[in-house]
This record gives structure tokens, C-alpha cells and sequence, in this order.
């Protein structure tokens, strides 16, 4: 279903101007973020991150702007996730550690 | 308004919407899916409390996918925002729930912490008990030690003291068979008031006289060395009669007797105090006065020797 989203958005690469360059930054450092920590624990999410970052780094590289900058958000928001998920998986087994007499 | 401007206008609005198209029911469908994310994060209270800067952007990109929605601009966009809000809703609840347990691991690390720490105490305290449980058993045997230690140094003393007093007792009786063969007509008996030595009269004195004889000298020279050597030892000078002649005249008689022997002894330095003298006439008699030799048993002097 995401991906539906991201199939639509080329289309509504009308009328940006500028390089998202902080979007793009932000993403390029969640995504890294994520990879040292979700590998394992929240793998999908980080496929996604990763490849919507891709795809976002390509369409930068084009000037279509607007839909990098709509990526790279996304990408952004997928590796938050990713992390968030990988790190709650690491907690919650910390904490049966710890209750089981660690 | 006529035509050709009407058209141009609906030519422009179309230009301005630009990839503008009305709500599809994709879009529809993630906003819905991004609503029921944010409400299940924003009625958790953990995620109110640890995630609120999470939530807050959520909320925006969920505002700004409504506010896109209703002012009808693009799908697209629309399904743009209501995605971050659907990820950001989670992402809200995942770190409220990293917090929760960030927070259960603290709470069973201190819960931890408390049991160990209580079985501390209680091996502590257990250990001190046996400490002192163990020292009071040593007091009670260190104590138990010193009486029984007492108690044989008192057997011993005890015993020595018995034996220094049989030795002296034996010591006594020796010098009183000493003082018994030495003098003639001097007999020495052991009895419960001590020893007692009996001088026959005719020994110390003439015929109803209180006088010494010379002959008596020796005696008493024997009996103020004895007393001399034993300064412990009193004595008691008892005199007796037989019993012809006045009971009156009989007890003067061995009172006066008895008398001139202690006064013999003082005369040879032996101190009045340890001397009792009395006389007690013809009563106690050792024989019958029925008969001569009975009489002459009778007429005595007789020394006790008390035991010290």
C-alpha cells in the first residue's frame, strides 16, 4: 500500500525550484542511523528506508526536486520507525533478561 | 460573464490544480488507516508522556493531510502526509514503548538490587547472630572454665589445709606421748575436747597441801615448753578430789591446786589468758572412790589441751 504511494508520486513533481537539501540530509543520516541498529531486529522497514532513499538520491540527481523531497521525508520516516522498532525489540528482550535473573 | 472569459477561467483553475485530481479512494483509505494510528498513539498515555515531540509531528502531518484533503488538492499529496502520519504515529508509540521498558528494566534492576541487598542484610544479620551465639558459648565456657578452675584450687587448698591440720595433730600427739613418757605418772588420752594429760596428785603435791612439790617442777618445766612451743593451744587446769573429807574443804582444795599449777606456768612465762583454771572437788570421778587405788585415781590434775 506504501508502495502504491510511491508509485503516484513522480506525478506530482510539478513545481519545485530548489534541491531539498536538508530533507535529503536528514534522511541520508536516519537511514544510516538505522542500518547500524535495525538489521536484524526490524529488517522491512529499513529495506524500505533504504530504498525510497535510492530512489529519492535518483530523482535528486535528475532535478526532480519536489518528488526527492517527498522521498526523502519518507525515507526519513521509514528509517525512524525502523529504529524505533529494532531499539524496542532490543529493550523489551533487556528486560526479559533482566526479570529472568540476568 | 461571457464564455470565452469563462473558459479561460476554467482553463486557469485546472492550470493551478495542476496534478490535482479529487480524493481517491486509495487516499481515502490511508488517511484512514493514518487517523486510526495517531488515535491509538495519542490515547496512550505512555506515548503522551515519553513520545509528545514524536506525536506532535504526527499530528501535523495527519492536520495537514485533512487540511490537504478537504481543500482538494492531490492525492498524491494527500496520501504523502497521511503516510509520514501513519509512520510517525508509530514511531510515537514504539519510542513511548522503548521508554516503558527503559523504565521496567530500571524498576527490576532496583527490585533486584532490594533482594540482593535483603539477603545481604539477612546473611548479615544471621552471621552476627552466630557471632554472637558463638561468643556468648565462649563466655559461658571461659566462666565455666574459671569456676571449675576455682572450685579445684578451693579442693586443693582445702586438702592442704587438712593435711597441714593432721599434720599437726599428728605432730601434737607426738609431743604429748613425748610429755607422757617423760613424766612419770603422767597418762595422755585423746578424747573429743582433745588430748588431756592426768597428773596424779602425790606427783605435784603433799597431802591436803596447794603447795608444788620440787618434784612438780620438772612437769610443769615440760608442760610451759610444750605450751611455748605451741602458742595456738590453750589450756584448761581442772582439779579433782577424792571424795573423804567436806565437799566444801575437797572443792577449795582442787581449786587451790588447780590454781598453783597455772600459777606455776605464768611463772615460767606462759600468758594467764591461755590458762583456764578450775576445780571441781570430788564430782566426775575416773574410779570408785570405794577403794584406795580408786581414791588415788580419783585425786588428779587434769590438763586439757584444746584443739585449736
Amino acid at each position: 500500500m506504501k508502495r502504491i504511494a510511491f508509485f503516484f508520486l513522480p506525478l506530482v513533481a510539478c513545481a519545485m525550484t530548489e534541491p531539498p537539501v536538508s530533507e535529503m540530509t536528514a534522511a541520508r543520516e536516519m537511514v544510516a542511523q538505522a542500518r547500524a541498529n535495525a538489521a536484524q531486529d526490524a529488517p522491512h522497514d529499513l529495506a524500505t528506508a533504504q530504498s525510497k532513499l535510492g530512489h529519492a538520491e535518483a530523482a535528486l540527481q535528475r532535478g526532480h526536486y519536489e518528488h526527492a523531497r517527498l522521498l526523502a521525508q519518507q525515507a526519513e520516516a521509514d528509517a525512524k520507525l525502523a529504529w524505533t522498532n529494532a531499539e524496542k525489540l532490543q529493550a523489551q528482550r533487556a528486560l526479559r533478561e533482566e526479570r529472568s535473573g540476568g | 460573464m461571457r464564455t470565452p472569459l469563462k473558459l479561460a477561467l476554467i482553463a486557469a483553475a485546472l492550470y493551478a490544480g495542476g496534478c490535482a485530481t479529487l480524493l481517491s479512494p486509495e487516499a481515502e483509505r490511508q488517511l484512514e488507516e493514518a487517523r486510526a494510528s495517531h488515535r491509538l498513539a495519542s490515547e496512550d498515555p505512555r506515548v503522551q508522556r515519553y513520545a509528545a515531540a514524536e506525536l506532535a509531528s504526527a499530528t501535523a502531518a495527519l492536520r495537514e493531510a485533512e487540511r490537504l484533503a478537504a481543500e482538494g488538492a492531490s492525492a498524491e499529496l494527500v496520501e504523502h502526509n497521511a503516510y509520514l502520519a501513519e509512520r510517525r504515529s508509530r514511531t510515537a508509540q514504539g519510542t513511548a514503548q522503548i521508554r516503558q521498558a527503559e523504565a521496567d528494566i530500571a524498576a527490576a534492576r532496583e527490585e533486584r538490587r532490594r533482594v540482593q541487598m535483603e539477603a545481604r542484610e539477612r546473611e548479615a544479620a544471621a552471621a552476627r547472630a552466630r557471632a554472637e551465639q558463638a561468643e556468648l558459648a565462649r563466655r559461658e565456657a571461659e566462666m565455666a572454665r574459671r569456676e571449675a578452675e576455682m572450685r579445684s584450687q578451693l579442693i586443693a587448698r582445702e586438702r592442704l589445709e587438712k593435711e597441714k591440720v593432721s599434720l599437726a595433730a599428728t605432730e601434737l600427739a607426738a609431743e604429748v606421748k613425748r610429755l607422757e613418757t617423760e613424766l612419770a605418772d603422767v597418762r595422755a588420752k585423746q578424747t573429743e575436747r582433745g588430748w588431756i594429760l592426768t597428773l596424779k596428785n602425790e606427783l605435784l603435791f603433799d597431802s591436803g597441801g596447794a603447795t608444788l612439790k620440787p618434784g612438780a617442777q620438772r612437769a610443769l618445766d615440760n608442760l610451759a615448753q610444750f605450751l611455748r612451743k605451741h602458742p595456738e593451744r590453750d589450756i584448761a587446769i581442772e582439779g579433782f578430789t577424792d571424795s573423804l573429807g567436806s565437799p566444801d574443804s575437797n572443792q577449795r582444795l582442787s581449786e587451790r591446786r588447780a590454781q598453783a599449777v597455772k600459777d606455776g606456768l605464768i611463772g615460767r612465762g606462759i600468758e594467764s589468758r591461755r590458762i583456764d583454771a578450775r576445780g571441781y572437788g570430788p564430782s566426775f570421778p575416773v574410779a570408785s572412790n570405794a577403794t584406795e587405788t580408786g581414791r588415788q585415781l580419783n585425786r588428779r590434775v587434769e590438763i586439757v589441751i584444746n584443739p585449736s
